[in-house]
């Protein structure tokens, strides 16, 4: 969030709407009127003393109508852009014309009620939609006694109660009595998969949300029982299943397996009524419910669609195609919850497929209306001077200057040695404390920084930037983390807590007194990619590539394209999987960037982001490449059960097999009676610890198949939780209309597949019933799932990490799905987890979007923190080669004898060959023994100090 | 008077000093005798480091990573 | 045919909105992103802690 506020080639437009759209792709005009915040941004410092005078209270959405705030305000302290704003409809001046207190108390003066709204036209060549979702109707939530029994809360209230800024500050209270709440129930399901509110859809994310809501509120409040009330428990993401397990292990929550049908209020408390899957009736009475509140189309959505010329599903989403599953139509792009229902991973996988859709149709446009940053030269002068030293201390607001006497500190920083300057900020990360930041450099010639503030993790890039731009090296700059480290963590004892801080200042003072100037290195880039692996995912993101423009090396084992793809016959969306592949395949081998290596393998790849080298063995022998980014899509395959007697008779089949049989039309389906399909042969648990997340769909696809081939055959499908997420329980739903039975099973209580007499049968256990039944079957079909190939040679080759399922690990799970711990390598498709076809393109794009970041910038940039090594004193032992994680030394000759030699695009700046260099050779920059010495004996001196008064006083005894 | 130790700790970027924040912005509570010196990767933990902190009267010292 | 704008519109600043911005700019294009609300953020922003690995959203 914060990134995107800096970034100078993304501008915010807030309170902003798009009235109208022209144009052709390429060459849209779109008419955006944005209503005035009436407090500029510019000048505002978010010191906060509008809204704390503002005498005007209003309902505090941010924090789901839980509290009050004020007409004059911020939503939350991080908001970007960092600026107060004044709610129009709430402001007195604006209404009634009296007032103006925030006018007379705003010291800046950012104030201006004059300000009116504005309309701008902007030329852009593409758009993209990302208008997330909206509410479920009103009545989902009444009939649950929401807005009647003031205990019955959302899980978005819950999620603002939770939360330490909330409006309890983290304490888990019932809005009734304000007492807390010791049985809570959770009921999933509200405004989703419910004809009757008009969202048959499942919401997709709830499971886990809830999951999570629960296992919070348990570490706030141990003492809680909470149960959990689901249809189907779907946490079909990957990694979220042994998430689930380990959560209701942990907490020893209920997971109850009914349908609450309402609440009623009793003595104070909630009751629910509900019936479990044996047919018994139960009562329960709780403190407090939550409603698993589902995700509806965007409010407003088909203005848009009309205001943009596009079309939507029945439920009021864009209307897309698995083909091509960002499009909304040409140059207007989907993504994110507007899509479909969708969490966190597949919104951020989306938003960089659809930057890659942008970046395909507007290749030719690259970088023409970039704006580049630039900087001042360096101050020459100003770097020889001797060390000068300007301290600020930030407040923070009151997040610092609350528990730490920051005027303290700032008179103790003016003490030490090498200070020349120091002085209190407000907040040192506001535009105009940057800015004054900057004068102060020039006016008392500062040399060095520290900035006593927040975490370097957050912060540290945004002072560098200052620096750059006062004309001063990025890396003279230290900073103290006397907030998170320190204010917030000892608020109980503010005296000790200003010691603390005095001390990190101290030690960040001795460090800074030692910092030297570094150079930003740049590494040239090879303009093209290896894709790894020609199925779906591969030639997708192969597309996409050449299609932005750049070369690409697409590498595949088998004689042909196509992969897993070419095995599935039918999709449940209804579009043909077979011409999707074979326009892919088609458009692959036509391109001119792309070049083709069938029956050929990855034999090695070296080098680092940027700049790698592979050999690829083909048959007429190896051949030896160069690429600056690569992408693995190698796949998986369809697991193979050991047990239900799979292989040892010809009546047991695969979905996939089946679904060969069925693309023969009824002639493939025979006098075939009665099918039984069972549901996770293999997926979690049993062979494979995961969930293959597409069984489900596929296997109510082919049922649905069987029922419009030959309705009279019947389907049984043994299940363990149906997981048709999304828009997929549609089929579902149909494939219980049409008449196919389902049964759930308990992982206990495996469905066996059994020989009797010339027959087979399923033999499992009926919850209704209560009992053991046996089902003939002339037809046993086994939703296999989805597994990972153990042995990657690529991740090998790559040094890339895997998760406990063999799947290739993303960086990130939620903000870098498809990139991994390596620079300049991305991942997409079934290695990377168990997903439908459309999923696996629009992460292909993603992954695609992604690899033509370093392609098209031309070069990498590596942080300055990267480790150097004197030559005049390396012996050439190769102790660092050998130990350094990342491959980014290599040992040269150099005049005959060995030296180290750092690839600086490789280096992470750990530091292991700097602690293990036995000559003391190698330096990391910003982390030199000297710095980090001075900085230990900083933390010492006090004490000494002390210790010599003590002697002192001893003496004078 | 009760001892007060003086803790030097030498946390990870990625891993020990990141869960330090984030104790901080929940709001944990802990006591304030540990004085931090932010390194990249605990691999870069030189044994004099630690000899240095002790040599200078730390009363402990704590490497995280 | 008429020479094609260098320039993105991207609607909605939430997680989605935000990321295709960033994706965009890093790719070479002007992004303007226009945001209904006063800030961005979308309903992320308001997620106390995010499944499963419970990581701050902010």
């Amino acid at each position: 969030m914060v990134e995107a506020g800096r970034s100078p080639n993304i501008e915010i437009l807030t309170l902003a709407e798009v009235e109208s759209l022209s144009g052709k792709p390429g060459k849209f005009k779109a008419k955006v009127k944005i209503r005035p915040r009436y407090i500029d941004p510019d000048k505002c410092t978010a010191c906060g003393q509008c809204m704390q005078y503002c005498p005007r209270e209003a309902v505090d959405e941010y924090n789901e109508r839980l509290d009050f705030t004020r007409a004059a305000r911020i939503d939350f302290p991080q908001a970007v852009p960092t600026a107060y704003y004044i709610d129009e409809d709430r402001c007195l001046q604006l209404n009634h014309e009296t007032c103006m207190i925030c006018t007379n108390v705003c010291g800046p003066k950012a104030i201006d009620f004059n300000q009116e709204p504005e309309i701008r036209e902007l030329e852009v060549g593409a758009v993209v939609l990302c208008p997330g979702f909206g509410n479920v109707p009103e009545e989902a939530l009444t009939k649950y006694g929401y807005g009647i029994y003031p205990d019955v809360m959302t899980s978005l209230e819950i999620e603002r109660l939770m939360c330490v800024s909330g409006p309890t500050e983290g304490e888990i209270i019932r809005p009734s009595d304000f007492s807390h709440p010791r049985k809570i129930a959770f009921l999933q399901c509200v405004g989703s998969r419910d004809v009757s509110c008009g969202r048959p859809f499942c919401s997709s994310v709830c499971c886990m949300y809830a999951m999570k809501e629960a296992s919070m509120l348990k570490e706030h409040a141990p003492e809680a029982e909470i149960a959990l009330f689901f249809m189907d428990v779907r946490t079909q993401g990957k990694g979220f299943d042994a998430a689930f397990e380990r959560a209701v292990d942990k907490y020893g929550f209920r997971v109850i397996k009914a349908r609450v049908p309402k609440v009623e209020q009793v003595d104070g408390r909630l009751a629910l009524n509900y019936v479990t899957e044996e047919g018994t009736v139960h009562r329960e009475l709780f403190d407090l419910v939550v409603l698993s509140v589902g995700l509806s189309a965007p409010e407003g959505a088909e203005e848009l669609a009309k205001k943009f010329g596009i079309e939507l599903n029945p439920f009021g989403f864009a209307k897309t195609e698995v083909k091509d599953p960002l499009t909304a139509k040409s140059g207007i792009y989907v993504a994110g919850a507007f899509h479909g229902p969708k969490d966190i991973p597949e919104s951020v996988m989306q938003a960089s497929g659809a930057a890659a859709k942008v970046s395909e149709l507007l290749a030719e446009a690259r970088g023409q209306d970039m704006v580049e940053k630039e900087f001042p030269p360096e101050d020459q002068e100003l770097l020889e001077m001797p060390v000068r030293v300007g301290v600020f201390v930030c407040h923070c607001g009151v997040n610092i200057a609350g528990v730490v006497d920051v005027e303290a500190v700032r008179d103790y920083a003016k003490s030490l040695p090498g200070v020349v300057y120091a002085e209190n900020v407000l907040y040192s990360c506001a535009q105009d404390s940057l800015e004054k930041l900057k004068e102060k450099i020039k006016e008392h010639k500062l040399n060095r920084l520290v900035i006593a503030a927040c975490s370097p993790r957050t912060h540290e890039p945004l002072f560098q930037e200052t620096l750059r731009e006062a004309g001063l090296n990025l890396a003279l700059v230290e900073m103290a983390n006397i907030r998170d480290q320190c204010s917030w963590v000892h608020a109980d004892d503010p005296e000790k807590a200003t010691q603390k801080a005095k001390d990190q200042v101290r030690m960040a003072v001795a460090k800074a007194r030692r910092l030297k100037p570094l150079e930003l290195q740049k590494v040239k880039v090879t303009p093209s990619a290896l894709v790894i692996g020609g199925g779906a995912a591969g030639m997708a993101a192969a597309l996409s590539i050449a299609d932005q423009g750049y070369e690409v090396h697409l590498v595949e084992k088998e004689a042909e394209l196509g992969g897993h793809l070419r095995r599935v016959k039918f999709l449940a969306e209804g579009e043909n999987p077979q011409k999707i592949l074979k326009d892919l395949i088609t458009r692959v081998e036509k391109h001119e960037n792309i070049r083709v290596y069938k029956s050929a393998s990855v034999e090695n790849i070296s080098g680092y982001v940027g700049n790698f080298t592979s050999t690829i063995k083909v048959k007429e022998g190896s051949k030896v490449i160069n690429h600056g980014v690569v992408v693995v899509a190698t796949g998986a395959k369809e697991h193979k059960p050991s047990g239900y007697l799979y292989g040892k008779n010809r009546k047991i089949l695969t979905q996939l097999e089946l679904e060969e049989k069925l693309s023969r039309g009824k002639r493939g389906l025979g006098k075939t009676r009665r099918v039984v399909m069972i549901q996770c042969a293999g997926s979690r648990g049993e062979e494979l610890p995961h969930c293959s997340k597409l069984c489900c769909q596929q296997a109510v696809k082919n049922a649905l198949r069987i029922k419009e081939l030959s309705p009279e055959t019947e389907v049984f499908i043994f299940y363990r939780d149906m997981r048709t997420y999304g828009f997929y329980e549609e089929l579902y739903r149909k494939a219980r209309n049409q008449g196919v039975i389902f049964l759930r099973y308990e992982p206990t209580q495996r469905p066996e597949v059994l020989k009797k007499g010339r027959g087979i049968v399923v033999r499992g256990y009926d919850a209704l019933l209560g009992e053991e039944i046996e089902i003939p079957a002339d037809l046993v079909v086994l939703s296999v799932g989805v597994a990972p190939d153990k042995e990657n040679p690529i991740a090998q080759i790559l040094k890339t990490p895997m998760t406990d399922e063999g799947f290739l690990m993303e960086a990130h799970v939620k903000l870098r799905p498809v990139e991994v711990a390596v620079d300049g390598v991305y991942i997409c498709g079934l290695a990377h987890g168990p997903k439908p076809l459309e999923e696996t393109l629009a992460q292909a794009k993603a992954a695609a979007g992604k690899a033509v970041i370093p392609l098209a910038k031309g070069f990498v940039e590596v942080p300055p923190i990267v480790s150097r090594v004197e030559e005049k004193k390396c012996i050439g032992c190769g102790i660092c080669a050998s130990l350094c994680p990342y491959n980014a030394i290599e040992m040269v000759k150099k005049e005959k004898r060995r030296k180290a030699q750092v690839i600086a695009a490789a280096c992470k700046g750990c530091g292991v060959c700097g602690s293990h260099c036995p000559v003391f050779a190698i330096t990391l920059g910003g982390f030199t023994d000297e710095a980090i010495l001075e900085q230990i004996q900083a933390f010492g001196l006090p004490e000494a100090e002390e210790s010599k008064e003590a002697e002192l006083e001893k003496e004078a005894a | 008077m009760q001892f007060e130790p003086r803790i030097l700790s030498f946390l990870c970027n990625w891993c020990c000093y990141a869960a330090a924040d984030s104790a901080g912005v929940a709001r944990f509570s802990y006591p304030p005798n540990n004085r931090v010196i932010r390194i990249m990767c605990t691999g870069r933990m030189d044994p004099q480091f630690v000899v240095e902190a002790f040599y200078v009267r730390a009363d402990g010292v704590f490497v995280g990573g | 045919m008429a020479k094609k704008s260098g320039k993105v519109l991207v609607v909605g600043g939430g997680i989605a909105g935000i990321q295709t911005a960033l994706d965009l700019a890093e790719l070479g294009y002007y992004v303007y992103l226009v945001e209904k609300k006063a800030t961005i953020g979308g309903v992320m922003a308001k997620l106390d802690k995010t499944f499963p690995t419970n990581d701050c959203s902010i």
